[in-house]
C-alpha cells in the first residue's frame, strides 16, 4: 500500500515476549566496566550492522506534570550534538545510506544505528554523540514540540489510536503507563530545556542501558569500538530511580468515544502477568488459543465464520511495570453488539473447556517452532537481545521458553483462561458510534 | 492483504532499513528453471538460518479487472485461503503454523503474490499446499458470501474511515481516466457487495494457471531438492490459455485537474500532487527513482528539510514512484500542513520544489547521498528470506530477475542533467494532477 504508515498503540503489542534462536548461538554478553551491559552476535554473509541502543529511559519515567519528556528527549538526541547540528547529522548518516533514529516506549527508549559495515565507524561516532553528547538546542526543542504537538492532534483521526490511548487510562489508573508515550498537546507544549537536559542525565546512565551489535561484526572489534566511545560515561551516584507496579485490580469501565465512523473499533483489556509468574506460560499457550493467530477461536468465528471482521485478535503485553491481556477488534458500527457478543463467549468458553487437544498441540507447536522466525532479520536479533536482557530472562530464555511452553497442560490452559480471560473482568473501549 | 499486519512489539519499533530499494542475490547462486506447463522456478539456496520463504506470485491484480467488478483480484486472494477438496478451509494456515511459520497474502495493480515463511524441513508441505490451491479452490458460494463482509470491513478500515486511504484513492480515479489504475485495489464497495460466485470462479480459471505464475523458493534447502519438489507437485498441472493481456492504454492528460474531497473526522488536510510518468520500461525510470529519493527519502530529503524543518509548513511530507509498475503510473508529491498552515500553501511549497528541480541543476552531494541510499537499500534486502525472494520476483515480473544485477548501475549512471531533464519533460503545469482532503464538519446530530 502507498505510504500507509501504521500508528500501533502502544498498549497493544505483539502476542508474545519475542522469543530467540539456540541460547548457545545467540549472543556474547559481557558488562562494560561503566555498567552498561553489551551483546554481541556476528551475524556475518550479509555487510550490514546493526546497533541498537536501549535505555531504561520510557515514558513510565516522565515526571509529573510532564508526560511526553522521555518521548521528546529522544526525538532530540539527533536534533544536535556536540559535533555536528540535527541537519548535519542527517546528512551525514544518509550519506552513506544508513540511519539513526530513536523511540521511545513505556518502559525504554532505543536509540537505533543501521549502517553497511564499511561505514560502521562513522555510524558509531554519530551514535556515540547522540546518545552521550546531545545539546538539545533551544529552538529544536521548539521544533519537535509543535511537531508532537500536530502528530497528536493528527492522531485523533485515528481510531486504533484514540482507542489504545483510551484503554490505557482504563488500565493503569494512577500509573504512568496512564498516559501516552508522546504525552499530550498541553503537557509537550510546556516542556522546557531544563527538563530535557535533567531528564537525560539522570536517566541515561551506563547501568541501565543495554548495548545489543548484531551482524556482520567481529567481537573483538565492536567491543574495543564501542569500548573505546562510551569510556567516559560513567553512572550517577544515585541510585537508580523505580517504578511501582501497576494496579492489579483496577475497576471495570466501559468507555463509548463517539466518532463519525463506519466502521467500530473495540479494545478490551485487563491486567495480566509478566514473564516470571508461574501462570504466564500457560496464560500465553491460552492467548494464542484464543486469538493469537489465523487458526484462533476468535478469528475463526468471528471473521472465518461470522464475516464480521477484517482484523479480530487478543494479545498479551507483558511490560516491565505491568502486564496486559488485550482483545481488539474492528467491525461495522452496527455490528458491534453482535461481534462483542461473540467475543465474550469464546472468552468465556475457553475459561470452562474443554480445550482440545488438537488446539493445545497446534498452539505449542507454534509457539516453539517460529522461534528461527522471529529472529530471520538483523534488527529483530537486536530487538530481541535487547529485550530479553533488560527483562532480566537470561540468554538460555529461548530454551526455558521452549521447555515452558512444552510442559503446559490442558488443565492449565483452563485454569489461567478462567482467572485471566473472564470478559466481565475487562475493560472495554468502543470508538465509534 | 488477507490478514491485517501483526502489531508491532512494544520494543519492535525503529525503522532500520534505510530504503525500501530492493536487492539481489549473485547470478550464479539461482536456480532457474521453466516446467513444461509455463511455471517458471527461481530457487535461492541462503543457509544462514533454517527457515524458507516459498512465495507463488500470480502476474493478476486490479489492472487485470474490468468496471462494475473491481477488487475481484483482491477478492479472490481471500478465498485462496477458504480451501480445496484436499486441504479444508482453514487447513493452509493451521499446516503452516503447526510448522511454526506464517502466511499470508496481498494483492497490488499488477499482482498477487502468495508466502510461506516456515521451518526449512517443511518446504514440501509449502509446496504441496501451494500447488493443491493453484487450481483446487472450493469456492464455495457460502464462505464467498462470508468472506465478502470480510473484505467489506477491509474496505472500511482501509478507506471508508482512513483519510489518507480516501485521497489516494480519489487520486488515482482522477489521474486515470481509461486504464484500470483508475480504481482500487481492494476495489468499489458496490462491486465488493455484488460480484458473483461465478466471475470469482472465472477470474480464478483464467489468472490461476502455472502459466501464468512465479515460484521463488529462498532459504536452507537444496536447488536440487527444491526444483525436484516443484516439478513433481506443480509439474502435473496443465497448463493454461494465456491470460489476455492489458489493452487499456491512458490516453494523454489534456490539462490539469483538480478535486476536493472533504472528510468528516479528518483533524488535517492532505495535499496531492502528480503527473504521469512512465516506469521500468522507459529509460527514464532511473532517474525519476533517483528524484523520488531526493525529493523524499529521509530527514536531510528536500521535502523534509524544507517544508517540514526549515520553512515549518508541514507536518509531513514525502512523495512516491512506482519504478517497478508494469504500466506507466505517477509521480507523486504530498504533504500535511502544520496548524495554522494552508493547503494553499503547501501546494505552492510542492510545486516550487518541483520548479527548482527543473531550474538548477541538483548538487552533486545530494545526487551522491540519493544514489548511496538507494545502493545501501539494496543490501539491505537481503537481510531476510522473505526480501531477497520478492526482490527475485519483482524483477521476473518486469521481464526477469537478472534485470536486478543492472538496477543501481542504472541508478548510478543518473547525472544532474537527467533529473533535470526529466523534471522538465514530465513536471508540467497543465498536465498536473492536485488531490486535497479537507476536514468537514460533523454532520448535525439526526
Amino acid at each position: 500500500m502507498r505510504r500507509l504508515l501504521a500508528v500501533v498503540p502502544l498498549l497493544l503489542v505483539g502476542a508474545a515476549m519475542p522469543p530467540a534462536a539456540v541460547a548457545a548461538d545467540l549472543a556474547h554478553r559481557e558488562v562494560l566496566p561503566n555498567g552498561a551491559r553489551l551483546l554481541v552476535a556476528p551475524r556475518p554473509a550479509i555487510p550490514i550492522v546493526v546497533v541498537r541502543v536501549y535505555v531504561r529511559a520510557g515514558s513510565a519515567f516522565d515526571p509529573a506534570g510532564a508526560p511526553g519528556l522521555a518521548n521528546i528527549t529522544a526525538d532530540l538526541l539527533t536534533r544536535g550534538t556536540a559535533s555536528r547540528t540535527g541537519p548535519e547529522l542527517d546528512r551525514a548518516i544518509e550519506f552513506v545510506g544508513g540511519s539513526l533514529d530513536a523511540e521511545t516506549g513505556r518502559d525504554g527508549t532505543a536509540l537505533t544505528l543501521a549502517v553497511l559495515r564499511k561505514d560502521l565507524d562513522l555510524g558509531l561516532d554519530l551514535l556515540a554523540d547522540a546518545l552521550l553528547r546531545p545539546t538539545f538546542p533551544e529552538d529544536e526543542l521548539k521544533r519537535k514540540a509543535a511537531d508532537i504537538e500536530a502528530a497528536i492532534r493528527r492522531s485523533d483521526e485515528n481510531p486504533e489510536a484514540v482507542g489504545g490511548r483510551a484503554l490505557a487510562r482504563l488500565l493503569y489508573p494512577g500509573h504512568p503507563y496512564a498516559h501516552p508515550v508522546v504525552g499530550t498537546v498541553d503537557s509537550v507544549a510546556k516542556i522546557t530545556r531544563e527538563q530535557v537536559v535533567a531528564f537525560h542525565r539522570a536517566r541515561y546512565r551506563p547501568d541501565a542501558t543495554v548495548i545489543a551489535a548484531v551482524g556482520d561484526v567481529a567481537l573483538d572489534d565492536i567491543r574495543g569500538a564501542l569500548a573505546r566511545r562510551v569510556a567516559g560515561w560513567t553512572a550517577p551516584s544515585t541510585p537508580d530511580e523505580t517504578i511501582p507496579m501497576a494496579p492489579a485490580s483496577p475497576p471495570v469501565v466501559a468507555e463509548t468515544i463517539s466518532r463519525e465512523l463506519t466502521q467500530a473499533t473495540v479494545y478490551l483489556g485487563r491486567p495480566a502477568v509478566r514473564q516470571g509468574h508461574p501462570d504466564y506460560f500457560p496464560l500465553l499457550v491460552a492467548n494464542y488459543i484464543l486469538g493469537g493467530g489465523s487458526t484462533s477461536r476468535l478469528y475463526t468465528r468471528v471473521r472465518e465464520d461470522a464475516g464480521l471482521a477484517y482484523s479480530v485478535g487478543s494479545a498479551l503485553s507483558p511490560g516491565r511495570y505491568g502486564a496486559a491481556a488485550t482483545v481488539s477488534l474492528q467491525t461495522r458500527v452496527d455490528a458491534v453488539g453482535q461481534a462483542l457478543g461473540l467475543v465474550r463467549a469464546e472468552m468465556t468458553s475457553i475459561g470452562k473447556g474443554p480445550v482440545g487437544e488438537r488446539e493445545l498441540s497446534l498452539a505449542k507447536a507454534y509457539l516453539i517452532g517460529s522461534f528461527p522466525l522471529r529472529l530471520d532479520t538483523t534488527a529483530k536479533v537486536a530487538e530481541t537481545l535487547t529485550a530479553i536482557e533488560e527483562n532480566g530472562l537470561g540468554l538460555d530464555y529461548p530454551d526455558r521458553f521452549k521447555d515452558a511452553v512444552a510442559r503446559v497442560t490442558l488443565a492449565d490452559v483452563e485454569r489461567v483462561a478462567a482467572r485471566y480471560l473472564d470478559p466481565s473482568t475487562f475493560s472495554s473501549v468502543i470508538v465509534g458510534k | 492483504m488477507r490478514r491485517p499486519p501483526i502489531a508491532a512489539a512494544l520494543l519492535t519499533l525503529a525503522s532500520v532499513s534505510p530504503s525500501a530499494a530492493p536487492a539481489i542475490a549473485a547470478p550464479a547462486q539461482v536456480a532457474e528453471a521453466t516446467l513444461d506447463n509455463g511455471l517458471k522456478v527461481l530457487i535461492l539456496e541462503d543457509h544462514r538460518s533454517p527457515i524458507v520463504s516459498v512465495q507463488v506470485w500470480y502476474r493478476v491484480g486490479s489492472r487485470n479487472e474490468l468496471p462494475g467488478a473491481t477488487g475481484l483480484a483482491h477478492f479472490l486472494e481471500h478465498l485462496m485461503f477458504k480451501g480445496t477438496p484436499t486441504h479444508g478451509k482453514g487447513e493452509f494456515s493451521r499446516q503452516v503454523e503447526q510448522s511454526g511459520g506464517h502466511d499470508n497474502a496481498f494483492t497490488t495493480q499488477d499482482v498477487t503474490s502468495y508466502y510461506a515463511n516456515l521451518a526449512a524441513d517443511k518446504l514440501e508441505l509449502a509446496l504441496a499446499l501451494e500447488a493443491d490451491r493453484m487450481r483446487n479452490l472450493l469456492l464455495d458460494a457460502k464462505e464467498i458470501d462470508s468472506e465478502r463482509q470480510v473484505v467489506m470491513e477491509e474496505r472500511r478500515t482501509r478507506t471508508e474511515d482512513d483519510p489518507d486511504g480516501l485521497v489516494s484513492e480519489e487520486m488515482m480515479s482522477l489521474a486515470f481516466k481509461a486504464h484500470p489504475y483508475r480504481w482500487p485495489v481492494i476495489g468499489w464497495m458496490e462491486d465488493i457487495r455484488r460480484i458473483a460466485p461465478t466471475e470469482l470462479r472465472a477470474f480464478y480459471d483464467r489468472y490461476y494457471r502455472p502459466n501464468n505464475a512465479i515460484l521463488v523458493v529462498v532459504g536452507d534447502v537444496s536447488a536440487e531438492v527444491a526444483l525436484g519438489h516443484a516439478r513433481r507437485l506443480f509439474g502435473g498441472i496443465a497448463r493454461g490459455p494465456e491470460p489476455p493481456a492489458v489493452a487499456a492504454i491512458e490516453p494523454p492528460q489534456i490539462d490539469e485537474r483538480r478535486l476536493i474531497v472533504k472528510k468528516v473526522g479528518a483533524q488535517v488536510p492532505i495535499v496531492n500532487v502528480s503527473w504521469h510518468v512512465p516506469t521500468f520500461r522507459s529509460a527514464d525510470a532511473p532517474a525519476l527513482e533517483l528524484l523520488s529519493t531526493i525529493l523524499s527519502e529521509g530527514r536531510a530529503s528536500r521535502l523534509y528539510r524544507k517544508l517540514t524543518y526549515e520553512r515549518r509548513l508541514a507536518l509531513g511530507a514525502g512523495g512516491d514512484y512506482s519504478y517497478f509498475s508494469l504500466d506507466p503510473n505517477l509521480f507523486w508529491l504530498y504533504a500535511m500542513p502544520l496548524p495554522g498552515q494552508t493547503p494553499e500553501a503547501l501546494e505552492a511549497a510542492l510545486l516550487a520544489e518541483i520548479e527548482l528541480v527543473k531550474q538548477e541543476l541538483i548538487p552533486a552531494e545530494e545526487i551522491e547521498r540519493a544514489k548511496n541510499q538507494i545502493e545501501a537499500g539494496f543490501v539491505w534486502g537481503h537481510d531476510s528470506v522473505h526480501s531477497r525472494g520478492a526482490t527475485l520476483a519483482r524483477f521476473e515480473l518486469l521481464g526477469s530477475w537478472r534485470l536486478a544485477d543492472g538496477y543501481v548501475p542504472l541508478i548510478r549512471a543518473v547525472t544532474a542533467e537527467d533529473l533535470q531533464r526529466v523534471a522538465r519533460t514530465y513536471f508540467l503545469a497543465d498536465r498536473k494532477n492536485t488531490a486535497i482532503l479537507l476536514p468537514a464538519d460533523a454532520p448535525v446530530a439526526r
